[in-house]
Parts: C-alpha cells; sequence; structure tokens
C-alpha cells in the first residue's frame, strides 16, 4: 500500500538536504574567513540553525525510509495478528509524544515570535526565524505516524527489517 | 530512597518502551517526560523543547553530520579498490598474507571514517570477494573483516567519539588524537593475531597468485595517495591546529568530493544519494541526540547521579574496580543497544561518578569507543555483524564466531590503556592547536 503523503516526506527531506548543503557552506566560509581575514558576525551560530533545520526536517523522511532506530529483537518474533497489535501500540505512542514534541515546537516558535525572542550570541538573529525549520518538521513527523497508523489499520504488510543497514556506528 | 525506587520504575520503563520496538529517540523523550513530570512541577513540554533547541543547534556538533557526508561519498567512490590494489602486493610475503588488507584497509580507512559499520562495508565490498576468489579460510576473512571494521570508530574521525564530546564537554579535537595511538596498538594486535594463526596453520593459507618486483608495489602504492591526501587534510589540520573539528569535517567533505570527482564517480546521482543518505543518518542520530539531552535534564532533577556518585564516593571503589564493573555493564547493554544511543543514555549517571573518582575524561572516551567496538560484534545486536550478514548470506551467530577471537583481543586492548594510560593521553598532550575545540 503507497503512502498518499510521500511526496510531502520527500520535499521536506530535500528541503533538509539544502540546508546539509548550507551548513557546509557555512563552515567552509568560516575557514575561509580566519585565513583571508574577514569576518562574519555570528556564523557559528548560523551553522547551528542549519543544523537544526536539516535535523529536523528530515525526520519523517528518515522515517519514510525505515531509518530510525528501534529493537526489532521482540517484536520481530511475532506475526500475524499480535504483531500488528504491537505495531499499532508503537504507532499510538509514537503520535503521542511527536504530537507533544510538535505542539511544544511550535508554542515555542509562537512565542520567540510574540515575545520578538532574540538570539544571545552575537549573530542577534530573532529566533523564531530558525525555529519555523523544527516547528515544520516535528509536525510534518506527527503526521507521518498518524498516516503510518492508519495505513497498517487499514491492512499496510508489515516487513521484519530495514532492508538498508545504517553506516552510522 | 524513594526516588531510587522511582529511578527504578523509569528504568524498566525505558526498558519495556525499548523492548516493545518503539523508536529509540521517542522512548528517551517520553522516558524524561515521565521522570520530569514526576519529580518537578515545571512546565515539562516547555523545558523538554528549549533544551532540545539548544542541543540541536550547536556548532561543536555540527562536524556530526559532515563527517556523515563525507562517508557517504567515499562509500560510493572506487577507494576501496583502490586501497586493494594498493596494499595487496605489499602483503605476500607476511604470514596471513592477503588477510591482512581487511586489517590495514580497515585501519587506513578509518582515518577517514567516522563509522565502523561504514568501515567495514567499504573495505568488505573489495576484501571479501577477493579474498574469497583466492580461496582464503572464509572464518578468518569475515572474523578479520569484523573485528578490524571497529577500528572506524577509535580511529580519527569517528562519530561517536563527537557524540561523547559534546555530551561530556570534552574537546572532540582531544578526543580524536588520543584514538590514534590506541587504533593503531589494536590494529597491530589484530595483525600479530593473523601472523601467529597463519604460523600456527601452515598451509591453510594459499600460495601468493601474483609475484611483484620491489619496484611494482612501489608503483601500486599511488593507489593510496587520495586516500593518504584525505587523511592529512582532515587529522592533520586537527592536529597542527589550523582546524577545529567541524572545519576538518568540512574540509573532508569537500575533498571527498575532489577524490569521487578526480576518479570520475561523480555524477548528479551518487552526489544526491550521498546527500540524501546523509541526511538522514543524520537525522536518525539527531533524534537519539534530542530524546537524551532531555532525559539528561530530566535526571538531573531526580537527583540519582549525584547519588549513585556519593555512594561510589562511600563505598570507596577503587577506580579499577569502577572500570572493570562498566566494562562488564556496557558489554552486556551493547549486546542489546547500538553504540550511540548507549553512550548517551548512560552518560549522565556514569559522569558524576567518574568525575568524582577523578578518572581523566579524555581516557574516559577511548574506553568507552573501546567498549562500544565490542559491542559492535557482539549478538544479537552489532551493527558490524548486520554488515556482514548482508554482505556474506552467513547467520550472525556465524559470524560472531568468527570475530570471538578479535572480541578478546579489544579486552587485551583495554587492559592495556589501563595499566599504560599514556598510550590515550601522551599524543593529545602534544597539540600545538590554539583551535582545540
Amino acid at each position: 500500500m503507497r503512502s498518499p503523503l510521500a511526496p510531502l516526506y520527500q520535499a521536506s527531506l530535500w528541503l533538509a538536504g539544502l540546508f546539509m548543503i548550507a551548513l557546509l557552506a557555512t563552515i567552509i566560509l568560516s575557514i575561509l574567513g580566519r585565513q583571508f581575514d574577514f569576518y562574519i558576525r555570528g556564523i557559528d551560530s548560523y551553522a547551528g540553525y542549519f543544523m537544526a533545520a536539516a535535523s529536523f526536517l528530515a525526520l519523517a523522511g528518515t522515517l519514510a525510509k525505515g531509518d530510525h532506530i528501534r529493537v526489532t529483537l521482540v517484536i520481530s518474533r511475532f506475526t500475524g495478528k499480535s504483531r500488528r497489535g504491537l505495531e499499532l501500540f508503537c504507532l499510538i505512542l509514537a503520535i503521542a509524544i511527536s504530537g507533544a514534541f510538535a505542539f511544544y515546537t511550535v508554542k515555542m516558535a509562537w512565542w520567540s515570535y510574540k515575545f520578538n525572542d532574540i538570539s544571545t550570541a552575537n549573530d542577534a538573529t530573532p529566533l523564531w526565524i530558525p525555529q519555523i525549520g523544527m516547528a515544520l518538521g516535528t509536525v510534518i513527523f506527527c503526521i507521518a505516524f498518524i498516516e503510518e497508523f492508519v495505513l497498517v489499520l487499514r491492512g499496510k504488510k508489515l516487513d521484519g527489517q530495514s532492508a538498508e543497514i545504517a553506516h552510522t556506528e | 530512597m524513594d526516588q531510587i525506587v522511582i529511578a527504578g520504575f523509569l528504568i524498566a520503563a525505558l526498558f519495556v518502551l525499548f523492548a516493545a520496538g518503539l523508536w529509540i529517540g521517542l522512548g528517551l523523550l517520553a522516558c524524561g517526560w515521565l521522570a520530569m513530570a514526576l519529580f518537578t512541577s515545571r512546565p515539562v513540554g516547555d523545558a523538554m523543547v528549549t533544551t532540545i533547541w539548544g542541543a540541536s543547534s550547536s556548532w561543536t556538533l555540527t562536524a556530526l553530520p559532515m563527517f556523515i557526508w563525507m562517508g557517504e561519498i567515499l562509500f560510493r567512490t572506487r577507494l576501496s579498490e583502490d586501497m586493494f590494489r594498493g596494499l595487496a602486493p605489499w602483503m605476500t610475503r607476511i604470514p596471513g598474507r592477503l588477510l591482512h588488507t581487511n586489517v590495514i584497509g580497515c585501519t587506513i580507512f578509518a582515518a577517514v571514517s567516522g563509522s565502523s559499520a561504514a568501515t567495514c562495508a567499504t573495505i568488505g565490498k573489495m576484501t571479501v570477494p577477493e579474498l574469497r576468489a583466492r580461496n582464503y579460510p572464509e572464518d578468518l576473512v569475515i572474523g578479520t573483516l569484523a573485528g578490524a571494521g571497529t577500528l572506524g570508530l577509535l580511529i580519527p574521525p569517528s562519530l561517536i567519539m563527537i557524540v561523547y564530546g559534546v555530551a561530556t564537554d570534552v574537546s572532540i579535537s582531544k578526543l580524536f588524537i588520543g584514538g590514534v595511538i590506541p587504533g593503531i596498538l589494536l590494529g597491530g594486535l589484530f595483525m600479530g593475531y593473523i601472523i601467529v594463526w597463519s604460523l600456527l596453520n601452515p598451509g591453510k593459507i594459499p600460495e601468493p597468485t601474483e609475484r611483484y618486483t620491489f619496484k611494482q608495489k612501489i608503483y601500486a602504492s599511488r593507489h593510496l595517495l587520495p586516500t593518504v591526501g584525505l587523511i592529512v587534510a582532515v587529522l592533520g589540520s586537527i592536529y597542527t591546529g589550523i582546524a577545529t573539528a567541524t572545519e576538518a569535517a568540512g574540509l573532508g567533505v569537500v575533498g571527498a568530493l575532489i577524490v569521487a570527482g578526480l576518479q570520475g564517480s561523480l555524477n548528479w546521482k551518487t552526489f544526491a544519494e550521498s546527500l540524501l543518505g546523509a541526511t538522514r543518518l543524520s537525522c536518525m542520530i539527531a533524534l537519539i541526540l534530542a530524546g537524551a539531552a532531555f532525559l539528561t535534564l530530566a535526571m538531573g532533577f531526580t537527583g540519582l547521579p549525584r547519588h549513585l556518585a556519593d555512594w561510589i564516593d562511600k563505598m570507596d571503589f577503587s577506580p579499577g574496580a569502577l572500570i572493570v564493573v562498566l566494562m562488564i555493564f556496557y558489554i552486556i547493554l551493547g549486546c542489546f543497544l547500538d553504540g550511540i544511543s548507549m553512550v548517551v543514555l548512560t552518560m549522565a549517571i556514569v559522569l558524576p561518578m567518574i568525575e568524582r573518582l577523578g578518572i581523566d575524561l579524555v581516557w574516559f572516551g577511548i574506553f568507552i569507543v573501546l567498549v562500544v567496538e565490542m559491542a559492535q560484534i557482539t549478538p544479537p545486536v552489532g551493527f558490524n555483524l548486520f554488515v556482514l550478514q548482508g554482505m556474506t548470506g552467513h547467520q550472525i551467530t556465524y559470524i560472531a564466531k568468527t570475530a570471538l577471537p578479535l572480541f578478546l583481543l579489544m579486552c587485551v586492548a583495554v587492559a592495556l590503556i589501563y595499566f599504560v594510560p599514556g598510550l590515550v593521553t601522551w599524543l593529545p598532550n602534544q597539540m600545538i592547536g590554539n583551535a582545540i575545540k
């Protein structure tokens, strides 16, 4: 069963990829700056914002690819109805947690905007701007869990393990 | 004492959530939420997101996605073939012959890669088919690859060192340089094992099929140049203090793109794949780190870390005894959890004890990395085992058995750095840099 919202996750993932490129560019600029004696105010902070945007905007796309780590040792031993039940249980928890996460992130960004919260580092960025990325990413993440829940409920096939092994360790 | 009971409840909750298959990062968030709701009257949700925002947008952490990206680019180049062609001619005379390409290949590649699974996959992609075609004993081919792949963590750059450094506020540059000597030492132990095994089992190692003159060997070594160039750019710039770990990672990505471009393996498809692959893997780690940052905050409110440290103080534990206990604890934990989750999950509790006993934090970081390396090859959950299972089609239990001797050698390495701490601490203290951090 195809996920109808997949293009949304893919678009968000690509946006995250663009922020990765922006992060690289920022780092290179900061090296060049030291070699050739120019200084861009608050460049460290911008790198941090780009990384945060990349991390959170990629959440849903990473989930769709099955790249978020979970312990499948126990649940992979179950099959049929009980497996489906366990999966739904996990998804309900995930919706609750990611929902709270998204709610409070949006609230944080909104309050930063309302009270005009400015970064204390020397970039002096109004914080709501970079926080939009985090808010958007966490909301899409929650939507992805809700969609997955609906799909599993309607009989989506469950596979044992993700096909590709993460190269992170 | 009430606190201990509730802390026990939290650990049990975490265990149940993980076992049920909840995503690790979300499990950490849930557990932190429980802890804070139980112990404080502060607004939990707001504290959670501000902590996570702070942790996720820190400059120090930006080295992580960059090193991941570098590894993803190199994985899609022909670097592993080059490495094999450059190394193989030199190995024909050493007992064990081409088996050493596994160990030396992993040791060298580890110096441009931050991850053990990536090192294992990149080197194995080339050595496994080549060694099988020449009839090398299968269990040694697999075992040495599984073991040597873990050097990806110990030899800088290293993702797990970045995670540890950020969690403990230890200089990442110092950790990186501290891993160099133990890494080479461990590689040496692995090679020694292959040599001893080959001498004890004469005839098991096939005769060399090719002969090389010295000139040919030197000429073949040109294939190693791109890798060596990258190592010099990344580690050299950190060691001499020209660049911070993050900047070295940025240089590494550019260097990897140049190497891929010169080899002709860089096109839109590989670029997009490496970029999105790196974005997803960074995101996966970022979610775990976000959960851990919040859990650490919540743990602080429970007072558990402080109580444990007090208790260690009262019990008059010696550092040696604590290290042995922690090693056993981490090996068991490593059977079920991945390395990064393991480190971020335990650091809040373990760190106060370590500081109380006056153990050097750079040294302890290297110790943790060694123990996490062991976790990579212990069943049922070990990332190198998964990689090799996908690559060779063997059962996890078989692969773990072939890697057992190397697991024991890692225990030897831990003992060595324990009795001779200078192996870790000497080199970082020689650093010239002022860009440390």
